[in-house]
């Protein structure tokens, strides 16, 4: 066939080299609803479900009797189910209908019910749901701090800027896992120096994961995964009651801790048991309520080329976010991987959450270019700041960011650098030169920083563990070393494990370590005039970007 | 010119020969699947195969690949062999002075948990786990499940080189020498590309587990 000029033109566009593939369900690859999926029913007697979506106890797996025996308000289970799951949308929609009416009535209905009270919402209805019911009054933002090398100076660089640039919370991983130790501490130092009071954690296995905030070089944690079906659970070794027992393990430390779940990954993992997206994240939400987690990333998370390859997947994966907002739970809205090549696409995505504002629109941002992000690429990077905040200026939304200066960008990187080249020393770890700390600096991402010892890193990280090294030490390494500013924010960062107020839900600190919380600053919105405005000083601050005309220029 | 009916037959057969070979596959000629339960349509039985053996010889390093492995699945994600996967890895081990020995892992599709299968079967107790995306996983039997040696997550990135420096480390780790892990790479497009890929061919290996059978020798 000769070929049509434009459509040549278009076939070449960088939307279709993404994947799309049509609807599936015996696969899962369904969004907002598979035929397969239950029909919402609930029984009570004596207090207990005795029918949950249409399986009655017996036939229960281990996920519905989690949800059965801990994620359902039972009192108002039966009055709940009666109301119509479209009166229940046209009420998260109704600007005089308040939040916490609306969530004391969910808290006694179903994940079957839930999903179809989400059918009946389109997106921006969705969009006017997360604006009521998000948990805390402002909006906040979380980044994704790694590179290539998992060099902890550039770490350390990279969590100073980013705190100065806004994010509340910072959270990094690593290429190779036995770097944690390293990893934890340099994000801890760095985000300090950017910004007191920003949280941090280290996501890694989970055991390592829970020792590293026991000790102090984390504050707080989000990778507790949950999923929809009891073989995914099983094939993770886990269960709804395992990741409890996790979650209260942290607790017990005063640790702030949040649990994770998306779209897709019960089709990745080949076991949907052909139940729709939507279906199976609502049941991993009851999961997450029922265990006591205060909080969820959830929003498809890692898997969004599954849900975004279906029809409707993203309105899904909206409408999941909304889910979680109405069980209470504080919702970081994924955002946070690589999810199309076309970026318009990817821009498209993100409003969904970023106008409504979430409790943290990105789970994270990559605050380092997209080569260096080692979550396998986040939807907006470092190269994006422009753009986002000229976004939240166009159109006066608070995402979360704030426009800097050069000079304070090269000022807290090289800061961040020589505090952990010093905390390194005073603690006898792998050695950091003058010339790391210079590259760093000036550095965009680790193609313009040199290369690390890895086997000296490695043999420290090991130390830093077999040491009983903790946050204490890091405070104390500071101190001596010259940063007693800094030893201070960090002292300030362990008390509040002590406190425990920052693990009330979707609490952040601001920079005098005062807990901003859904508790303290709760979500008022009640239509026009009500809930958190862009006002004020931080309109001011978010109108200043840089490259602005000077009209004495011209 | 004589025309005739015969030849205008032939004209346009073959008119409309070269106009099916030329067209471009387009979105609305695939056909929805919905309604089927399965990829493939049989499952492979592995009946008479052996029952893999734990090792002793403390040279060892053990490679489980996964259920669907030059059966169901004969190339990764990117197009690169099974055999040559296999071939390459086992290689590697060789070079280091160790012994290879492949298993195929039936009772999981898990990359972390067949790589710590293979771990426990090895007589050094250190293996690899492959599965037939490409998907690789070093590990080492008193590590937690999900903790590792090395990860290689991103399959289509992965080349024969990595594959065989994947071997070498492996077998340096028995040598309980001071390793320095494979660089990473990392391409951030890989997901929106090749994510619905993965969940098929994930589903095709997941859907040829034998549990009864567990764990067989491997010698393709």
């Amino acid at each position: 066939m000769k070929r049509s000029k434009r459509i040549e033109a278009l076939d070449k566009r960088p939307v279709n080299l993404d994947g799309y593939i049509h609807e599936w369900p015996e696969m899962g690859f369904v969004a907002m609803k598979s035929p397969y999926d239950p029909k919402p029913s609930v029984k009570v007697s004596n207090g207990v479900i005795t029918e949950l979506d249409g399986k009655t106890r017996d036939e229960f797996d281990f996920i519905d009797q989690f949800i059965a025996d801990y994620a359902i308000d039972i009192e108002r289970a039966e009055k709940s189910m009666a109301t119509p799951s479209l009166d229940i949308a046209r009420m998260i929609v109704d600007i005089n209908v308040s939040r916490k009416e609306i969530v004391d009535l969910i808290s006694g209905i179903t994940p079957a019910k839930m999903a179809e009270v989400m059918n009946h919402l389109n997106v921006v209805e969705l969009m006017m749901g997360m604006q009521k019911i998000r948990a805390r009054k402002m909006p906040g933002n979380q980044a994704h701090i790694t590179n290539l090398k998992d060099d902890p100076v550039q770490l350390a660089a990279d969590a100073a800027e980013g705190a100065l640039r806004g994010f509340a919370e910072e959270e990094t991983t690593m290429g190779v896992a036995r770097y944690a130790p390293l990893s934890a501490m340099a994000l801890l130092i760095g985000s300090q120096i950017g910004r007191p009071g920003v949280l941090t954690q280290c996501s890694a296995e989970e055991a390592t994961e829970l020792e590293l905030g026991i000790r102090g070089l984390t504050t707080y944690a989000e990778t507790l995964s949950v999923y929809g079906t009891e073989k995914v659970f099983v094939d993770g070794d886990d269960t709804p009651y395992s990741k409890a027992f996790l979650n209260s393990a942290y607790a017990s430390r005063g640790l702030k801790v949040r649990f994770t779940s998306g779209a897709g990954s019960e089709v990745l993992m080949g076991y949907s048991e052909k139940k729709s997206m939507l279906y199976l994240e609502c049941r991993c939400l009851y999961v997450t309520k029922g265990a006591g987690s205060q909080g969820i990333q959830n929003g498809s998370v890692s898997c969004i080329g599954i849900p975004g390859s279906v029809p409707g997947g993203i309105r899904e994966v909206m409408s999941e976010n909304l889910v979680a907002a109405l069980l209470g739970l504080e919702v970081a809205s994924s955002n946070d991987q690589s999810f199309s090549n076309s970026d318009m696409r990817r821009t498209a995505r993100t409003m969904l959450q970023f106008l409504p504002g979430t409790d943290f629109i990105f789970s994270g941002y990559a605050a380092e270019p997209n080569y260096d992000n080692m979550f396998a690429g986040s939807n907006f990077d470092a190269e994006d700041f422009d753009d986002y905040n000229v976004l939240q200026r166009d159109m006066q939304v608070d995402g979360g960011l704030r426009p800097v200066t050069e000079e304070e960008v090269i000022r807290v990187r090289n800061k961040a650098a020589k505090a952990v080249q010093a905390v390194f020393k005073y603690l006898g770890l792998t050695s950091v030169s003058d010339e790391q700390v210079e590259a760093v600096t000036y550095a965009h991402g680790s193609k313009d920083t040199l290369s690390r010892d890895v086997t000296a890193d490695l043999m420290s990280a090991e130390d830093v563990l077999k040491r009983n090294i903790t946050g204490v030490d890091v405070v104390k390494a500071l101190a001596e070393s010259g940063y007693e500013d800094v030893a201070s924010s960090v002292l300030n960062m362990l008390k509040q494990r002590v406190v425990g107020d920052y693990m009330q839900t979707s609490a952040i600190l601001d920079r005098n370590f005062n807990v901003l919380s859904g508790v303290n600053t709760p979500n008022d919105y009640m239509g026009p005039g009500t809930g958190y405005r862009v006002e004020g000083e931080r309109w001011e601050e978010i109108k200043n970007i840089p490259h602005i005309i000077d009209p004495k220029d011209i | 010119m004589q025309i005739n009916e015969e030849l205008i037959r032939k004209i346009t057969e073959e008119v409309m020969r070269q106009l099916n070979a030329d067209a471009p596959k387009k979105q609305s000629c695939v056909n929805s699947l919905a309604g089927q339960d399965r990829i493939n349509p049989e499952k492979t039985s592995y009946a008479g195969y052996p029952k893999a053996k734990v090792g002793t010889d403390p040279k060892e390093v053990v490679i489980g690949v996964g259920a669907a492995f030059q059966r169901e699945i004969k190339k990764t994600i990117n197009g690169i062999p099974l055999e040559d996967v296999i071939k390459n890895v086992k290689a590697g081990i060789e070079e280091e002075g160790m012994v290879p020995r492949v298993v195929k892992i039936l009772d999981t599709s898990d990359v972390c948990f067949m790589a710590l299968e293979a771990a426990k079967l090895s007589g050094s107790g250190i293996g690899v786990g492959i599965q037939s995306k490409g998907t690789t996983v070093i590990h080492q039997k008193d590590l937690y499940p999900l903790s590792n040696l090395e990860l290689f997550p991103q399959a289509p990135l992965m080349n024969l080189d990595t594959y065989r420096k994947i071997g070498q480390n492996a077998a340096k780790y028995v040598k309980g020498e001071q390793v320095v892990p494979i660089p990473c790479t990392n391409d951030p497009m890989t997901r929106p590309k090749y994510q619905v890929k993965a969940a098929i061919m994930h589903i095709a290996e997941t859907e040829q587990l034998d549990p009864d059978m567990g764990i067989i020798e491997w010698e393709e």
